[in-house]
């Protein structure tokens, strides 16, 4: 699996404040002045156009098999070519587009909530309790991804779903992690134990100080979560632990051409390899822009 | 110390006897009838109720893993069912092989990203820091198998300069006797673990040189190498030894599509082998010599990193 | 702006490694025959052969293996060394091979039950001759504990047995329960039993002395018992001076337990084909993609074989000095139905449903694309190509199904269906008349299965989506899912009337990929009620009938109504089996052509040259 974006060792932002969400505009407008920013959005935002429009306006069969128009090169009537199977390959990275983002969002999102609750429970709660629960983030670690994704495939018939719950249960890990190390290091600032001197009760504070100043770490690991999600699920394609035909995804096309790419049928291969590169590097790019301005609302640069 | 380090042991233990009864759920939550599996299609009743009885898979779930356990206290880890062989010397057999090949990168990968992260970081928003930036995060966006395929058919079968397939060899020394065939798998998972390490180097090094005693020392008229290599180097590779230590497990646990593309039978093959075939000895074997890794590379960059950094002290929990 | 140069790097990256893609591969495929011919020079003697073999990995060495190790490829290991009585596969003929087979007479009488076998005056690599008492040796300990033989098959050898002697040195005399079709019995089943050395190997331990053990039962058992420890000790196969008497054309020379392992010439051999290669390598690959790169690397591979998906690449093979040679698998293909799943079980029991299925699978086409036209068509349970002496006219016709998936959507309406192309058909008139859907299938019950198939091959993907869509023109929905072959096992139970328990029987529709025949392609074990390999559970009486009378009885005639009779009842859906494409030096002689049998495993009829 690609090293998440696990950030442990990192030291916690400086200064936090109170009820982050006031702060949002100085971080807001560094981001959008930012390069990458700006780059990465732009791509992402393309991406997404070409994957959910683009079908609106170029129309293809991407569920009959036509074995009588396999590996065709492009040319009339198939911009890239078909693939193996009959399928006109722009119109399947279209479709496979739509359902690489749909996966990576979805885990992104549900490692998102999972990971910040448990994280910041046990970084609030402390003490044993806290212990107890990352000795069980350690030990579930430690099961090797490989290992654990073969046998989960094999109980569950995969569908989307099945491959959002799989990747989601080995990405909110690092997630909670991230989430405790944040909250471990803002329970002890001054307004937080104001906070509960004035007898505000635990949930209130951890929801209205504690998350919100997180917010920054759960949006960056958030957006690297997505580029993780969807390498993952074409590493998985490629093992063979995909989900099955008539689905489309860049992962399988990729891997099923690869098998083709002594034969020179290179349009099987490179677009939808570029694809999978282009939006891994444009969410890298959002997070990297995200983490760059973080430190500038919060350094007070 | 002496008390940290015991407490961290204690907990070790646990996790990794939680981590055995956890996979040993899964694998019998799996479908399907363990000795069909193995027997595939010459299965018989008759056979398969010796192999049930042979392998005591007639027992009460938690009676098969106790028995488990005591073997291992003997340390007997069992016989895989598909390959006949006790699965301690196949662990034996294919975790050096994954050293070397996943050491060997990891060293690769670290000696390239150190510099190069301070390099970026000095430079900053220059165009060389951009460039490598880029190249970085392309080579962290691509499919690891998709640049394995690449660089064979670039280097191996368009220029004849590399051989395709790892060595073959099992003992440490024929491995690397044939250092050509080692380049491409090795590059390969160098490759991919570069990116991220000179990422983190990167902007780690990027917040030391931000701090004062850097300043303070360039203001002393100490030369430029010097507190790079005295002064940032050592601070800002930190977040990198986590990394490392992070990372030490899958050094045990391989590189399956680094493994599957090269030829190169090890530790990766192996479990999914024995996870598609549900050869339980090896799995179980497996995941507990990959969980020790993990709770001693874990334990290893918790206490690097106290070396490294005088302030971090491990007293209280 | 300054970060879209490092992007821009990124595509000039991947610029050039398109043009290197581009430059690699292509070239027409010229045609794949039986082979070549022979190279026209001289022959040469020497020279080592490197021949490739995909996830291959032999454990046990051995021949006669325990019923718990179930790794195919042993038989690849001992073979050579000890060949079996029977040898199966002579040239390009799925047919016996005289020169190798270890008799030079076998007759029966008394009505089929009795055997009479001489041997060849042939000897041991130790200079002793191989006489009748090898065979008594084998037949002993297999008598004593055949339930813990891998080739055991419930009521055969040695099972059937009632009393083997040994009028002389070179005779064997074999009475066996029961009347056998001579050719099934003598390739099906002795084509199995391999001679030993009791002169060296009837002892109970290392150490002891070699005695007549064998001849009392619990001697035989404790023999075997020893013999089968020895034999999954993989550091010891080349050092164990057991195994260094052999009486097969070669010698292990070295092994790994990765698969990778090498003979030399057995000097001693007897039999005529004496091997002209001075070595014979065999290396194991992990994926047949790691295999092809080391092809077109080239240099150190002599013969592999080429995944169908890059047949394209048999033009630049051919012009860097390899040539080509497709071999048909001894075995078919097909798509088992379970008949007593509790879902979809009654509705597969209806001939109808299965007739439509089966004609709404496109066969020609799928050969024709996923499998580059290097497949047997799958007409029926006999492959063609590979026992074309065994394939009745029916079915070298074509087989009783064509495609035509017009008639497939007329049988499901005369049966009470209402079709929904594309959608999911689903029945209208439920009952048991002859317009009716079925027994047991409820109102508005949709066509809607599982197929579940073993992964890893692009062509089998290709050629299961391809079904699937084809199957839809009648409203026929199958779900795909693959999965690796062990997993498919595990799940791949036996299900009968009697007994089809959950936990084996979840199985709707299951494509195995590949299910051998041996010599004689009886259909024994696969379509008769209660044959062990009978999974989906179809019974008849007639087809059991006929089943025994290809086994038991002895004409032709018997065979091709077994063959027609099962070709139309669809237990299983027939499918093209693609072939195996081998590529091979060109300056090697002998290899092509290929029998379905023992093609690509005889280099003792290999030579180099020029």
């Amino acid at each position: 699996m690609a090293a998440a974006e696990a950030d442990p060792a990192r030291a916690a932002p400086a200064l936090a404040r109170p009820g982050g969400r006031r702060e949002l505009a100085p971080g807001l407008a560094s981001f959008a002045r930012s390069g990458t920013g700006r780059a990465g959005t732009g791509l992402a935002v393309a991406i997404v156009l070409f994957s959910f429009l683009g079908p609106l306006v170029y129309h293809t069969n991407q569920v009959t098999v036509r074995l009588n128009l396999a590996s065709l090169p492009p040319g009339s009537g198939h911009p890239l070519g078909t693939d193996a199977s009959g399928y006109d390959v722009l119109g399947r990275l279209m479709l496979g587009g739509q359902s690489s983002l749909e996966l990576g969002l979805g885990v992104a999102v549900a490692t998102a909530v999972f990971g910040t609750l448990y994280g910041a429970v046990a970084g609030y709660v402390g003490g044993f309790v806290d212990a107890i629960m990352m000795r069980v983030v350690d030990t579930f670690l430690a099961i090797p991804s490989l290992v654990f994704l073969l046998i989960m495939v094999n109980i569950f018939t995969p569908n989307v779903w099945i491959i959002i719950a799989l990747l989601t249960m080995l990405s909110w890990l690092t997630a909670a992690r991230l989430v405790r190390g944040e909250v471990l290091t803002l329970r002890t600032r001054e307004y937080v134990q104001a906070a509960r001197m004035m007898g505000g009760n635990s949930p209130r504070v951890v929801f209205r100080h504690l998350v919100p100043n997180a917010i920054g770490v759960i949006v960056v690991n958030a957006t690297f979560t997505i580029a993780d999600a969807i390498l993952t699920y074409a590493a998985l394609s490629f093992l063979g632990l995909g989900l099955p035909p008539p689905h489309a995804d860049w992962g399988t096309m990729l891997s099923n051409g690869l098998n083709y790419l002594f034969d020179s049928y290179w349009w099987m291969v490179y677009p939808p390899a570029i694809m999978l590169i282009l939006t891994v590097i444009a969410f890298n790019l959002v997070g990297d822009a995200i983490r760059d301005a973080l430190d500038v609302r919060l350094q007070g640069r | 110390m002496t008390g940290y380090l015991l407490r961290r042991v204690g907990q070790a233990v646990v996790v990794v006897i939680g981590l055995l009864i956890v996979i040993f759920i899964m694998i019998h939550l799996v479908p399907g009838s363990i000795a069909r599996s193995v027997l595939g299609v010459r299965a018989t009743p008759g056979r398969i109720s010796l192999f049930n009885s042979t392998y005591g898979l007639n027992e009460p779930l938690y009676r098969q893993f106790l028995t488990y356990l005591g073997q291992l206290a003997h340390g007997n880890f069992g016989i895989s069912y598909q390959l006949q062989q006790p699965v301690s010397t196949l662990i034996a057999q294919r975790v050096p092989k994954d050293i070397v090949l996943v050491g060997l990168s990891t060293v690769l990968a670290l000696v390239i990203a150190l510099p190069m992260g301070i390099y970026q970081a000095v430079h900053r928003d220059r165009i060389g820091d951009h460039l490598l930036t880029g190249a970085s995060f392309t080579l962290y966006s691509m499919p690891d198998f998709f640049f394995a395929f690449l660089l064979i058919a670039a280097f191996s079968v368009q220029l004849h300069i590399f051989p395709p397939e790892a060595p073959s060899a099992s003992s440490l020394g024929g491995l690397l006797a044939d250092p050509r065939a080692l380049v491409l798998p090795v590059v390969t998972l160098a490759l991919v673990s570069l990116a991220s390490f000179s990422r983190y180097m990167r902007s780690s090094a990027i917040e030391v040189l931000a701090q004062d005693y850097i300043r303070v020392a360039r203001a002393k008229g100490l030369p430029r190498r010097l507190v790079l290599s005295r002064h940032v180097l050592r601070n800002s590779v930190l977040p990198v030894v986590t990394m490392v230590g992070l990372s030490f497990p899958s050094i045990i646990a391989g590189a399956v599509i680094a493994e599957e593309v090269f030829n190169y039978p090890g530790m990766g093959l192996l479990m999914y082998q024995a996870a598609t075939s549900h050869d339980i000895p090896i799995l179980l074997g497996c995941t507990l010599v990959i969980g020790v890794a993990t709770v001693v590379g874990s334990l290893a960059a918790d206490i690097a990193y106290a070396v490294i950094d005088p302030r971090v002290r491990y007293g209280r929990g | 702006m300054r970060t879209l140069r490092g992007l821009a790097a990124a595509v000039a990256a991947a610029a050039m490694a398109v043009t290197f893609a581009a430059c690699s591969g292509g070239g027409s495929s010229s045609g794949i025959g039986a082979g070549q011919g022979a190279p026209t020079g001289p022959k040469e003697k020497g020279g080592t052969v490197t021949m490739a073999w995909i996830a291959a990995a032999p454990n046990f060495i051995f021949p006669l293996a325990p019923a718990t190790n179930t790794d195919g490829y042993n038989v690849n290991l001992t073979q050579p060394m000890w060949p079996y009585l029977v040898y199966n596969g002579d040239g390009g003929q799925a047919a016996v091979n005289p020169q190798e087979s270890l008799y030079s007479s076998m007759t029966w009488s008394a009505g089929d039950k009795t055997i009479t076998i001489v041997l060849k005056p042939w000897k041991w690599s130790d200079g002793t001759p191989i006489t009748s008492r090898d065979f008594t040796f084998v037949y002993n300990m297999l008598k004593a504990d055949y339930q813990n033989w891998i080739n055991y098959l419930p009521g055969q050898f040695p099972a059937d047995v009632t009393s083997v002697s040994a009028p002389n040195s070179r005779t064997v005399v074999i009475n066996l329960d029961r009347s056998y079709n001579p050719d099934f019995y003598a390739e099906d089943v002795l084509g199995y039993v391999p001679l030993l050395p009791q002169h060296a190997w009837d002892k109970t331990s290392m150490t002891g002395k070699v005695g007549n053990y064998d001849e009392t039962t619990a001697g035989a058992k404790a023999v075997y018992a020893f013999l089968q420890k020895e034999g999954g000790d993989m550091s010891a196969f080349t050092t164990n001076p057991l195994w260094s008497v052999t009486d097969g054309p070669w010698k292990l020379a070295s092994f790994n337990s990765d698969g990778d392992y090498s003979y030399v010439p057995n000097p001693h051999y007897s039999g005529p084909d004496k091997p002209s290669l001075a070595k014979w390598v065999n290396t194991a690959y992990t994926t047949d993609t790691a295999e092809l790169d080391a092809l077109r690397a080239g240099g150190s591979l002599d013969v592999g074989t080429l995944p169908l998906n890059d047949v394209q690449q048999v033009g630049i093979l051919k012009s860097s000095g390899y040539s080509v040679a497709s071999q048909p698998l001894p075995g078919v293909a097909a798509i088992t139905p379970n008949f007593y799943n509790a879902q979809v079980g009654p509705i597969l029991r209806q001939l109808y449903v299965r007739q439509a299925m089966e004609e709404l699978i496109d066969r020609p086409q799928i050969v024709a694309k996923a499998y580059a036209g290097y497949a047997d068509p799958g007409n029926g349970p006999v492959p063609v190509q590979a026992f074309s002496h065994w394939a009745s006219p029916l079915e070298k016709s074509g087989g009783p199904y064509k495609y035509d998936p017009a008639r497939a959507v007329s049988l499901l309406k005369a049966h009470g269906w209402k079709v929904v192309p594309g959608g999911t058909s689903t029945c209208q008139s439920p009952g048991t008349g002859a317009a009716d859907c079925g027994a047991g299938i409820t109102a508005g019950q949709g066509l809607s299965f599982q197929l579940l198939y073993s992964s890893g091959t692009a062509a089998m993907d290709q050629q299961e989506a391809a079904i699937q869509s084809s199957e839809e023109q009648a409203g026929i929905r199958f779900a795909l899912k693959s999965e690796p072959f062990n997993t498919l096992v595990g799940q791949f139970g036996v299900c009968t009337a009697s007994s089809h328990p959950v936990s084996g029987c979840a199985w709707q529709l299951v494509d195995e990929g590949y299910i051998p025949y041996n010599l004689y392609p009886a259909g024994s074990s696969l379509f008769n009620t209660g044959g062990v390999n009978n999974n989906g559970g179809y019974s008849s009486p007639e087809e059991d009938n006929l089943v025994n009378a290809t086994e038991y009885g002895s004409s032709t005639q018997a065979f091709y109504q077994y063959e027609d009779y099962t070709a139309q009842q669809l237990p299983w859906l027939w499918l093209p089996l693609e072939s195996n494409v081998w590529v091979y030096k060109s300056n090697l002689g002998g290899f092509a052509p290929l029998n379905p049998i023992s093609g690509g495993l005889n280099p003792e009829v290999w030579y180099y040259a020029k």
